[in-house]
């Protein structure tokens, strides 16, 4: 029988907005350097051009990494105590460059129960859609909480 | 880069090896707005969390490396989907290995797509992230 999950069901088809981040070549420069990224679009508008873009571009994380800058408000499961960070979903969907003025904007995906060897755990869903200055969607992101027993 | 018509069913992508140093879990926790002290720079409120190895590296940045072993392989703009799933807590300064296999070659709306399983092992032969990933690649 499924479980009964006790949250906030009100919270469904809210969107929660933030930005505009600016994506600088320093946002990007510490994106890379904090990773050991060396790819060539990635450090340079030379090596961008060369692979077929307009400028240099952001690694394709980026988005992730300005989602957790996201105000999101708490989902009130209750059930256990301690939230961990259980996954990370991106789709890219168009180049992010140096320049750009990003908006988020994050909404309630989902919230379920799964129970395996170690027992059940609650996963809230989150999604969230950057888009760029001219309303072109960027990436999309998914990231997902766990809570246990 | 390869073609889209030179890889194979089971044909592996890496392994790399990596490591995430202290210093580099710090500088990212500043990029990603939350500078220390936190379970992912400071050995003690790691330990409060739970963390019995020591402060981790976020899960996020497991991921820009794992998106590094795919740009590196198929091109900065060829990732179309990384859906990634952390199974147990990374720690800073140990040789991880990173490595894809592909599972799955189609043609989809005028796109030749790579699907693969992709994992980052421990030494040990831990399992510390796991999913799976398409890329696209150029046809000639």
């Amino acid at each position: 029988m499924a479980m009964e999950l006790e949250y906030d069901r009100s919270l469904y088809g809210i969107e929660h907005k933030a930005g505009p981040f600016e994506i600088s070549n320093e946002t990007i420069d510490r994106a890379n350097s904090s990773t050991g990224e060396a790819g060539a679009a990635f450090l340079s508008d030379e090596g961008a051009i060369a692979a077929g873009y307009k400028g240099r571009i952001a690694p394709p994380t980026l988005c992730c990494i300005l989602v957790r800058q996201v105000a999101l408000p708490d989902v009130k499961v209750k059930f256990g105590k301690t939230s961990m960070h259980a996954g990370q979903r991106v789709e890219p969907k168009a180049p992010v460059y140096a320049d750009d003025q990003l908006t988020a904007s994050s909404h309630l995906k989902d919230v379920y129960a799964k129970t395996g060897r170690s027992g059940t755990m609650v996963f809230v869903v989150w999604e969230t859609t950057f888009s760029n200055q001219n309303g072109e969607v960027v990436a999309e992101v998914q990231e997902s909480f766990a809570r246990r027993e | 880069m390869p073609y889209y018509d030179e890889v194979e069913l089971g044909d592996e992508i890496g392994p790399v090896e990596k490591v995430a140093t202290d210093d580099e879990v710090s500088n990212f926790c500043d990029v990603w707005g939350t500078p220390g002290p936190n379970r992912f720079t400071d050995a003690e409120t790691a330990a409060k969390s739970g963390m019995k190895g020591g402060p981790i590296v976020p899960g996020i940045m497991t991921m820009a490396m794992m998106a590094q072993l795919l740009t590196d392989w198929g091109g900065p703009g060829s990732i179309k989907d990384l859906d990634l799933v952390f199974r147990q807590p990374v720690p800073h300064n140990r040789a991880l290995t990173l490595a894809a296999t592909i599972t799955d070659l189609r043609e989809e709306d005028g796109e030749s797509l790579v699907e693969c399983d992709i994992l980052m092992t421990g030494t040990e032969g831990e399992r510390y992230v796991g999913g799976k990933a398409i890329v696209t690649l150029q046809s000639r």
